[in-house]
């Protein structure tokens, strides 16, 4: 109920806005006069027309300021123009493609096309830095009357961070009260919080900033930490200098001497509490937060290591193209993008669509010719078809490079970008969530192809043992052929997925992919799914939990993380040579 | 007697060999006339590919606009292509290969700090001249090489004042791939904000693992630090781990308003080859942009996408430039107009008609310093456009003067005297 009647008042003052904005609509001619004021030779006066630009409300002004601040303004015959574009003629002169300063639409002339002036002509309007700074933060007082909540909420936010813009107060308090975002009015609140702390000191009205000390506190605001940060450690000084004060004493088991040290002593415990409160809550997102990048980077290894888990852990291929495979997916990828003319701006997101099953087959085709040109000639050596499978990774990388050169980009669906607020400040990008699923799909399918159906049944006759399978009538070449594809295919998912979270480059395989994937599968133990499952997850989770530990100022940071879990694993590999899952029975003779 | 068959073959092939060899270089003999050789060092293959294909692209691009022209003193410039796959070694290998066996008079090359200093030694013990095209940490000074790119006062530190006076940065995050460009640049970048009053606390420095794809954690750290909305990022992370992390920083909710990247190893190439708009807003500080409006910069970008189209290189019209490819390609134009100065192509004459010379570039009006071994340029900031190019928002007054030694390394003004150059005569 109480939402219903937000939105009813939103929407009301939506309308009135709306209302307001056409009443404002009708005085262009101010908005362009105060434009005009912005080449005056008085400096006040120009920065009051930045200040009454942005307080007019009219979204048009943001562009305005924007380009302003870029030095996009020129004086021409006295009179106020835009020009984003330039155009030069063969000798390479420059011209300005003249605009209207308030539509931005181009200033057409006598015979209908953009006016055209060379650049020499036109006077160029340069703001000083201070201008700058003050059209870039009267830039965000306009976002406060966005429709779009991103841009309203980027508003907020700003108008509240240091030093603080006094102006938008009513508005964020209007917002706090009524927007039908839920975030939104968490921000604005927030902002006019931060906005009134660094407004009211403690000298002067005591109990009102501590009210707002203490609400800060209350809803956790992780942008008042670093302000009450600052502020406790200067009241910390005068702490210190009390005569009564103890070196390493908590401030709350002190015993105040006289009425000022009480009085100190109080402020310095709100402070702190407000801070635990803060703290404390940031302790536990961050903790749940841990896990979930653990488990993001662990899915990412499994699905790396999938594929890998079949050529290798099944069949017993030291697959060193793996890697190579995954890139060959992530190009698939991108062809597919390229088709379906997927770009920044114009996106089409279907091309992710169609890009996973492109890069399943495009893998699982060079895989099957991998197979049967190459590594079916070297079943009974293993080594040799190490050393031949990195020479057709070299290969493919530099066939790659030679068609695509080093540089090109996939642009993620719009759906994969940003990320969802799952409790305050604990996001989860949407890509990631995708690629846990994509794995927990992956896996399912390779467990129900194994274990349920009749192809899976011969895989593993063929695996276990050829020479019976043989004679079972099971056509081993064409199983091992088959079983190959498969697993490069998986490799070629992997690679696609790959794309909406990181780079692709020709070597990314050598680079990325190829020592985590084995590392993954030898940890697993070799041949068994739910080896690499339990591998890819502890790995992941284990590096995201060793990551940001540390004493003090000293953390252990990525490097010294990826040492260390490699340490552990090699020592893990020592009391367990198999790995976590050791096959079991007629296959562990092999 | 299939044994012997054999072997008689392969004696009749390695003689015919031989006979090709020794004709071939009969003919280098009567051609040495007209023909001045020079060395193009850059890998096209490893993981250094990714950068510096360009730079070999556009090293032969001015070589055929001088050839063109008539050449150098009248002669036409043999460039030798090698490529020393990424690999160190391999570079001071065919460093070697290219001045004793091919006997350019000078090589163009490196891209990696690592790959420069092993190349460094066979430079100066044959007083050989390179080229380095290649934005680098400084404290080093070898009269065998030229450095055509930025020293960090002619790039981070510009940044570093630009974030604190325009941006009003209070607080520095400080993250870099882990190795030698980004572990002195953030030591000169420490140096210098100190001075400035920046308190310890709020410096962070952190480093990743090259081709470091994970960066959930680090993004994390950044957003609890940028919290108070006063603080930036100051990345030295190389190649292809921007990728990850300017996707990770995006997919997180944060934007160039909450905490804006400025980034000294991001130019125009890599964004090809990524995902613009997270990055949109984010900044870069660099010597050269595409987007320099002049037309001689106009002309030369031209001229560089039609290049790559003629020649059937990858990306061809869709190319760019950036300020490695601008620094590598007037690198030649330096060398060919102190050659004409110097009217020699002896090492040591060239070297000292490069001092002090004054060229115009792409990028603008630029010249050598008069006594140290680098160049005096302009600094720009851009801002990174939809578009993949940036919008310029700040340029220096003229162009800064080279520092090769930080004098926020070394306050005591004790910088250590160049190495290398010319052989004493007693030895030759």
């Amino acid at each position: 109920m109480l939402r219903l009647f937000r939105i009813i008042a939103f929407a009301l003052i939506k309308i009135l806005g709306a209302l307001s904005l056409c009443a404002a609509q009708g005085d262009d001619a101010f908005i362009r006069s105060e434009i005009r004021k912005l080449a005056d030779e008085d400096v006040i006066s120009r920065k009051a027309a930045i200040m009454t630009l942005a307080k007019s409300g009219d979204l048009r002004v943001e562009p305005i300021l924007e380009s302003y601040r870029l030095g996009e303004f020129y004086l021409w015959n006295g009179e106020m123009v835009l020009c984003r574009e330039t155009v030069e003629d063969e000798d390479f002169n420059e011209f300005c493609l003249l605009s209207d300063v308030l539509t931005a639409e181009p200033i057409l002339g006598a015979d209908g096309e953009p006016t055209q002036i060379p650049l020499e002509e036109l006077e160029e309007i340069s703001p000083s830095r201070a201008e700058r700074k003050l059209a870039n933060s009267a830039k965000f007082l306009v976002r406060l009357s966005s429709p779009e909540p991103e841009v309203r909420m980027s508003g907020a936010k700003k108008c509240g961070d240091p030093p603080g813009i006094i102006e938008a107060v009513a508005q964020l308090e209007e917002m706090a009260q009524n927007d039908p975002v839920k975030k939104i009015r968490y921000i604005a609140k927030e902002s006019l919080l931060l906005i009134r702390l660094s407004r009211t000191s403690l000298e002067q009205d005591p109990d009102a900033h501590l009210e707002i000390v203490r609400e800060l506190g209350e809803i956790k605001s992780l942008r008042g930490l670093p302000r009450l940060q600052e502020m406790f450690d200067k009241l910390m000084v005068k702490v210190e200098a009390l005569p009564d004060f103890e070196e390493g004493t908590d401030i709350e088991d002190l015993e105040p001497a006289d009425e000022k040290a009480l009085g100190i002593y109080k402020y310095a415990i709100a402070y702190k509490y407000a801070m635990n409160q803060i703290n404390s809550y940031q302790g536990l997102v961050g903790g749940v937060g841990n896990i979930f990048r653990g488990l993001s980077l662990g899915s990412v290894l499994i699905l790396m290591a999938l594929g890998l888990a079949i050529t290798f852990g099944l069949m017993g291929v030291i697959n060193m193209a793996h890697g190579e495979l995954m890139m060959i997916g992530a190009y698939a990828t991108f062809e597919m993008q390229r088709l379906f003319g997927h770009t920044p701006d114009n996106s089409s997101d279907w091309y992710y669509v169609a890009a996973l099953p492109a890069a399943f087959l495009a893998a699982a085709f060079v895989g099957y010719l991998i197979e049967v040109l190459v590594v079916r000639h070297l079943y009974r050596r293993p080594l040799e078809s190490l050393l031949a499978t990195w020479g057709i990774g070299l290969l493919l990388i530099q066939l790659v490079r030679l068609r695509y050169g080093d540089n090109i980009g996939v642009n993620a669906p719009t759906w994969a970008r940003g990320g969802l607020e799952v409790v305050q400040d604990l996001i989860v990008p949407y890509s990631r969530c995708f690629i846990i699923l994509l794995c927990g799909l992956c896996v399912l399918l390779i467990y129900y192809l194994m274990n349920h159906t009749k192809v899976g049944l011969r895989m593993r006759a063929t695996m276990q043992n050829r020479n019976m399978a043989n004679s079972m009538g099971v056509n081993t070449q064409r199983v091992d052929r088959y079983t190959f594809a498969f697993g490069s295919g998986i490799a070629g998912v992997a690679g696609c997925a790959w794309t909406l979270i990181g780079g692709v480059t020709p070597d990314m395989g050598q680079t990325n992919f190829i020592i985590d994937s084995f590392l993954v599968v030898v940890t697993g133990g070799v041949g068994e799914l739910i080896g690499v499952i339990c591998a890819g997850l502890g790995i992941g989770v284990l590096m995201k939990v060793i990551e940001p530990l540390g004493i003090g100022s000293v953390v252990v940071g990525a490097i010294w993380a990826k040492i260390l879990l490699l340490i552990i694993i090699v020592g893990f590999i020592q009391f367990k040579p198999a790995g976590l899952f050791a096959p079991k029975g007629r296959l562990s003779d092999v | 007697m299939f044994r012997s068959e054999s072997k008689l073959y392969s004696i009749v092939a390695i003689g015919l060999l031989l006979f090709a060899l020794g004709m071939l270089s009969v003919e280098e003999v009567s051609a040495g006339h007209h023909e001045v050789k020079i060395g193009v060092l850059h890998s096209l293959s490893g993981t250094m590919a990714i950068s510096e294909t360009s730079l070999k692209d556009v090293v032969l691009m001015a070589v055929e606009e001088i050839n063109a022209a008539g050449g150098v003193m009248g002669k036409q410039i043999e460039p030798v292509v090698v490529d020393p796959a990424s690999d160190w070694d391999l570079f001071a290998e065919k460093a070697k290969d290219l001045i004793t066996k091919d006997e350019v008079a000078v090589v163009f090359g490196c891209w990696t700090s690592v790959s420069r200093k092993s190349v460094l030694p066979v430079f100066e013990d044959h007083n050989s001249l390179l080229f380095y095209p290649v934005q680098y940490e400084g404290e080093e000074q070898s009269l065998n090489v030229f450095y055509t790119a930025a020293t960090p006062n002619q790039q981070l530190i510009p940044a570093a004042e630009y974030m604190m006076e325009e941006v009003g940065a209070k607080k520095f995050y400080l993250l870099g791939t882990d190795y030698v460009f980004p572990r002195t640049a953030n030591k000169v970048l420490k140096a210098y904000l100190k001075t400035k009053g920046v308190p310890d606390e709020n410096i962070v420095e952190e480093y990743t693992p090259f081709h470091h794809q994970d960066y959930q954690t680090i993004v994390d750290k950044i957003k609890k630090f940028a919290a108070g909305g006063d603080a930036c990022v100051l990345s030295t992370i190389n190649g292809d781990s921007n990728v990850p992390f300017y996707k990770e920083f995006a997919n997180q909710g944060l934007t160039s308003d909450d905490c804006p990247i400025m980034a000294f190893s991001v130019a125009e190439d890599e964004l090809r080859a990524m995902d613009v708009p997270p990055l949109v807003g984010h900044l870069a500080a660099w010597n050269y942009f595409q987007s320099i409006n002049s037309p001689e910069n106009k002309k030369f970008v031209k001229n560089f996408k039609a290049f790559c189209e003629r020649n059937g290189l990858p990306g061809g019209s869709k190319r760019v430039t950036d300020d490695p490819i601008e620094a590598a390609y007037f690198g030649v134009y330096v060398w060919k107009a102190a050659v004409e100065k110097a009217g020699s192509f002896d090492v040591d004459k060239v070297r000292e008609a490069v001092y002090g010379l004054e060229f115009d570039a792409p990028g603008g009006k630029k010249m050598m310093h008069a006594d140290n071994q680098h160049t005096l340029k302009p600094v720009y900031i851009g801002e990174i456009k939809k578009n993949g190019q940036f919008k310029i928002i700040y340029k220096s007054d003229g162009p800064v003067s080279p520092d090769s030694y930080s004098s926020y390394l070394h306050p005591d003004g004790n910088y250590p005297s160049p190495t290398g150059g010319p052989k004493e005569k007693a030895g030759m």
